[in-house]
């Protein structure tokens, strides 16, 4: 990397800092103004989490100017040791989402269909290729990717998606395979088999990057991301009380550092500090809606580009989403986590997430969150983008209804195609589930 | 001038199954793609592979999957529930995509069929420790195999089976390799490569040997096509290529020519299995990179005179759907034209399809 280089990329770094200060600074004061006649007040650390998440995409605009290599990687992969090599990790579901929350994914995933990629597929996948194919993105820049890491604890999906990344960028594909987890635990020899995935990627990893395997950095590494992923448990847990101090719809916004930027100092630091402000909310007794009448889990991906007219719909009737089995999956696995142990923890980590396991495992985990978080239905997103997390819902809401009293609703939509939206069917069904729920 | 010689009589699969069950013997329901067939065997079990079928009464299905799951799955689950895999002792359930995953994991959580569901994991790569892995995994299964079973095969035994699959599995590559010079149509082909998907090894063997004795000097005349996808169904198109004078001379289906195995001399079996099972050409199941693929077709069109390919797909089959856009990029660069065509294999007759084959054809023509 010549000198000039790095010179221009530390300016950018510099002046792209400061703007995204400047932009919390204003979103703070927008902030104090803010009113809702039904939604809670905004968390304060909204504005902060945003340029958090700012800094991330900014730092991985000119992470190759100063010499670092980039890693894409899938929102389950074990990315502790890409961290403990000075990998800069860039996610292209993350990215997706924001996508799909600035409502600029649609026009990303017709740049994709014109080159041929079928509407039937993952709504997420064509956002990405249609960015790489397009060059356009909210986000400034994206840097091209020095290796990929597709792990298929998520779905197979990724690893479809990272074969055309590999061709498009001539990258390096690193698979982690997983094998999938049909009853209670993986057996012995999967977990081995991901073990050995891990130890050999490492001199792979090592060569791309430059840097060599050291332990202690590893360990402190593991040690960060299970102390987040720890934090980020506690953060919904809270919901515990009544009225929830932070509704899932909230989470959803508020995960992206747990996601893409699990094994950060920072990470650690911000939930901290959501932490005690969720605790200052439950001490004045402020909700995530000002009236809290019914509580709700809500299953499967966000749809993210109808983020704001959910909690909105809700909470005119009382109802928060309190739980949801996605958010929960970025904090449920942090005690399997052991730093001690790096490696072979992550194995049985990364083989363990709830997407990785039967369909009869997530009913019983929605079943646990009901009681654990008192909840009176669940919406049930039937996500045409997410087959590995939406196939098995029919009988799951069935057994909720049935077997457990719950109310429980299908709802079709997308979690990133607003053209999946059926806007009067959606408003429809809510209503009427809504009605259901009773006084 | 001498006839042509007829095709050869095949029994039907149901047939087939049920003569086994009256036999004596058990029936193991196979879903795609890859299973190890010898194993099955030596368990005293006869795989009869299920790939959806086609029209089948798709509402028993609705009642658990959603509509954006592929038709293979979809009616694999209908034919299961309306009692066409009642025949089977035991269902296997290959993981090869999220869709088929899915249908596992249902099965063995909600709806319980009576016969024993158990899945199987395929590594997605060809490394030491996916096929390391493979082993295991087939040993794993070994023991869920004799529960069910109470049989105790020995090593011999499961060698035996493994010798005899792969004269099968040899025999069904000469049967690729000379198609186009069999002097029967397309759909008759078809008929005959596919009932490796239910006969047993020592049924199929002699049918492919007579098979290959009638292999002429010449190929059929027509347009040569190389066929991709997953599955030739439903049969309209292959009735529909025959009839607009389209030979197909190379195949790359899931269900056919992506399940040319090759041999391993490993001293393990289940090593011997796993090394045999990965050895298939490029499969985005398996997870091979696209050019691999695109080398394969870009070969198989090279060597079989094929002027086009044919992608003919089940909708929503995303394995097949992200390779589509490269494959095809790169079969135009090589001069070689392609047309993807999506079908649900309930619609018997997808005129759209089929009008689209036609113009192909007079195109190649």
């Amino acid at each position: 990397m010549s000198g000039q280089g790095r010179v221009t990329a530390r300016a950018g770094l510099f002046l792209g800092r400061a703007a995204l200060r400047l932009r919390r600074i204003r979103a703070e004061q927008r902030a104090r103004a803010w009113q809702h006649d039904v939604l809670g007040p905004p968390l304060r650390l909204s504005p902060r989490e945003k340029e958090l998440v700012g800094r991330h995409w900014l730092e991985a605009r000119f992470a190759p100017g100063l010499g670092r290599k980039v890693a894409w990687v899938t929102s389950g992969a074990p990315v502790e040791l890409l961290k403990a090599l000075d990998f800069f990790v860039v996610y292209p579901e993350n990215h997706g989402a924001i996508c799909g929350t600035a409502r600029v994914a649609e026009g990303l995933m017709m740049e994709a269909e014109a080159a041929g990629y079928s509407r039937d597929l993952c709504s997420y996948a064509r956002t990405d290729i249609g960015c790489v194919l397009s060059g356009r993105t909210p986000v400034g820049r994206i840097p091209r990717p020095d290796l990929l890491v597709a792990c298929t604890n998520i779905c197979q999906t990724v690893l479809f998606w990272y074969r055309v990344l590999a061709e498009m960028f001539e990258a390096p594909l690193l698979l982690i395979d997983t094998p999938f987890v049909y009853y209670d635990e993986a057996p012995a020899h999967a977990v081995e088999y991901v073990k050995r995935q891990l130890e050999e990627a490492v001199p792979l990893l090592e060569r791309i990057s430059g840097v060599g395997l050291k332990a202690e950095r590893l360990r402190d590494v593991a040690r960060l991301a299970k102390t987040a992923s720890e934090l980020w448990m506690e953060v919904m847990q809270r919901n515990r009380h009544q009225p929830a101090p932070i509704s899932a719809i909230e989470q959803f916004i508020q995960m992206a550092p747990i996601v893409e930027m699990r094994g950060d100092p920072e990470t650690v630091d911000y939930y901290a500090c959501l932490l005690a402000e969720l605790d200052e909310r439950i001490a004045r007794g402020i909700g995530a809606v000002q009236a809290e009448r019914k509580r709700l889990l809500w299953d499967n991906l966000p749809v993210w580009y109808r983020l704001r007219d959910l909690a909105e719909t809700l909470g005119r009737h009382g109802v928060v989403l309190v739980a949801s089995t996605y958010t929960n999956a970025w904090g449920e696995l942090a005690p399997m986590i052991d730093p001690e142990r790096p490696l072979e923890s992550a194995a049985r980590t990364y083989l363990h997430p709830i997407l990785n396991r039967g369909t009869g495992h997530k009913l019983a985990t929605m079943r646990r969150m009901i009681d654990d978080y008192r909840l009176d239905g669940v919406i049930l997103h039937s996500d045409r983008s997410c087959k590995p997390y939406s196939v098995g819902q029919i009988d799951q809401r069935e057994r909720l209804t049935r077997d457990y009293g719950r109310p429980a609703l299908l709802l079709e939509a997308d979690h990133n195609d607003p053209r999946c939206y059926a806007e009067a069917q959606v408003a429809n069904r809510l209503a009427a589930f809504i009605e259901m729920l009773g006084p | 001038m001498n006839p042509l010689p007829a095709p050869p009589s095949l029994p039907r699969r149901r047939d087939v199954a049920h003569a086994h069950r009256a036999r004596g013997g058990r029936v193991a329901a196979v879903l795609p793609i890859h299973a190890p067939r010898a194993l099955l065997r030596a368990f005293g079990f006869l795989p009869i592979e299920v790939w959806g079928p086609p029209n089948v009464n798709a509402s028993h299905a609705a009642a658990h999957l959603q509509p954006y799951v592929c038709s293979i799955v979809g009616n694999a689950l209908s034919f299961l529930l309306s009692g066409g895999l009642d025949v089977a002792d035991l269902v296997l359930v290959p993981h090869a995509c999220d869709s088929l995953q899915g249908l596992g994991s249902i099965l063995i959580d909600f709806v319980h069929p009576r016969a024993t569901v158990l899945p199987l994991y395929l590594p997605r790569g060809q490394r030491p420790c996916d096929v390391d892995f493979l082993a295991d995994e087939l040993r794993a299964l070994a023991e869920r195999l004799q529960a069910v079973s109470t049989r105790t095969p020995t090593s011999d035994d499961l060698f035996a089976c493994i010798e005899r699959e792969a004269q099968a599995d040899d025999l069904l590559a000469r049967l690729h390799e000379v198609r186009a010079r069999l002097p029967w149509s397309d759909p008759e082909i078809y008929g005959l490569l596919r009932s490796r998907e239910f006969l047993p090894a020592e049924e199929f063997i002699p049918v492919a040997e007579a098979t290959l004795r009638q292999t002429g000097p010449a190929p059929r005349c027509g347009v040569p096509v190389l066929l991709s996808g997953i599955v030739p169904e439903p049969k309209a198109v292959l009735e529909a290529l025959r009839n607009v004078g389209v030979v197909v001379v190379g195949d790359d289906l899931a269900c056919t020519g992506r399940r040319l195995y090759r041999r391993s001399s490993d001293p393990d079996p289940y090593r011997r299995l796993a090394e045999s099972l990965l050895s298939g050409p490029p499969d985005p199941t398996r997870g091979s990179p696209i050019r691999d693929r695109l080398a394969h077709l870009r070969e198989l069109a090279g060597r079989s005179g094929a002027r086009g390919v044919i992608f003919y797909d089940v909708k929503f089959c995303e394995p097949e759907l992200f390779d589509l856009p490269r494959l095809r990029a790169g079969l135009q660069a090589a001069g070689i034209p392609s047309i993807a065509i999506e079908v649900e294999l309930n619609d018997s007759q997808p005129h759209q399809a089929l009008t689209r084959i036609e113009a192909f054809a007079e195109m190649l023509a």
